[in-house]
């Protein structure tokens, strides 16, 4: 039954990984915390091993063909984050559970509405390849 | 051409954020480098998408895993039945983001993310 739900939580979350391009932590671990009751320690920890494989390489190939994809900064960008992460865990280890849940809930919130504003963006004719910047 | 070094350490130093955010909450960091990528450097949003993608191939969380892992905070067995399904669906959602235009789905997706959020800090800070 519980292997059952892990399996069919996976699906869902690669769906969500493939159609939004968000990593999928960010729906796993208050889903491993809920659904699965782990602590919140051990959702991070868990999600953490998850995202080790490219999970992400089958999307990454669909947007490979449309010619989405800027190689360079992606490069420049997994260099960044990781450095970042181990900065971050060694913050969030010592933490209280509890403390980390609720900055992990703000975390949620921010995403949330840095997602909502991006759809906003659409409307405004996008220019990709060009540096230009229309300065606010 | 335009391939400044300034913009070269303004993307790195971004993802470095991304990484803190990864490290802290123990997510890939995508919910952030997408966004950023486009306010801060003119992507738009499926090539945002798409590069976020490239950043998570390689194990960019290896370093905070590590921590977790000595600390004792990992599930392998949940772990290890999740992947073949996140791999799978990533292939679906990829091809379904061809066909529809995710935006809606996009707003659907950040108002749920914003009530979990809020639902999660309010209980923590209740305990």
């Amino acid at each position: 039954m519980t292997i059952t739900v892990i399996l069919v939580l996976g699906l869902a979350v690669g769906i969500l990984v493939g159609l939004l391009g968000v990593g999928g932590g960010v729906v796993l671990v208050p889903a491993l915390a809920y659904l699965l009751h782990m602590d919140q320690h051990s959702a991070q920890g868990t999600s953490l091993l998850i995202l080790l494989p490219p999970v992400g390489l089958g999307a990454l190939r669909e947007y490979w063909k449309q010619g989405q994809v800027d190689l360079r900064t992606g490069i420049l960008s997994a260099a960044g984050m990781l450095l970042g992460g181990y900065a971050g865990s060694l913050i969030a280890l010592p933490m209280q559970a509890r403390h980390l849940k609720a900055w992990f809930g703000c975390f949620l919130m921010l995403a949330a509405v840095l997602l909502w504003r991006k759809t906003q963006d659409q409307g405004v004719p996008a220019t990709p390849r060009t540096e230009q910047n229309s300065g606010g | 051409m335009g391939n400044v070094p300034a913009r070269d350490i303004g993307i790195f130093l971004a993802a470095s954020v991304c990484g803190v955010a990864s490290g802290l909450f123990g997510i890939g960091g995508g919910v952030l480098l997408i966004p950023l990528l486009g306010l801060l450097f003119a992507f738009d949003q499926h090539r945002a998408q798409g590069t976020s993608l490239v950043a998570l191939v390689p194990p960019t969380g290896l370093l905070a895993f590590l921590a977790y892992a000595k600390a004792g905070y990992v599930s392998w067995h949940t772990g290890l039945l999740l992947i073949p399904g996140i791999f799978l669906g990533g292939i679906a959602g990829g091809a379904l983001a061809k066909r529809v235009s995710p935006n809606h789905l996009r707003r659907v997706f950040a108002a749920i993310v914003f009530l979990v959020g809020a639902w999660q800090a309010v209980v923590a800070l209740r305990h």
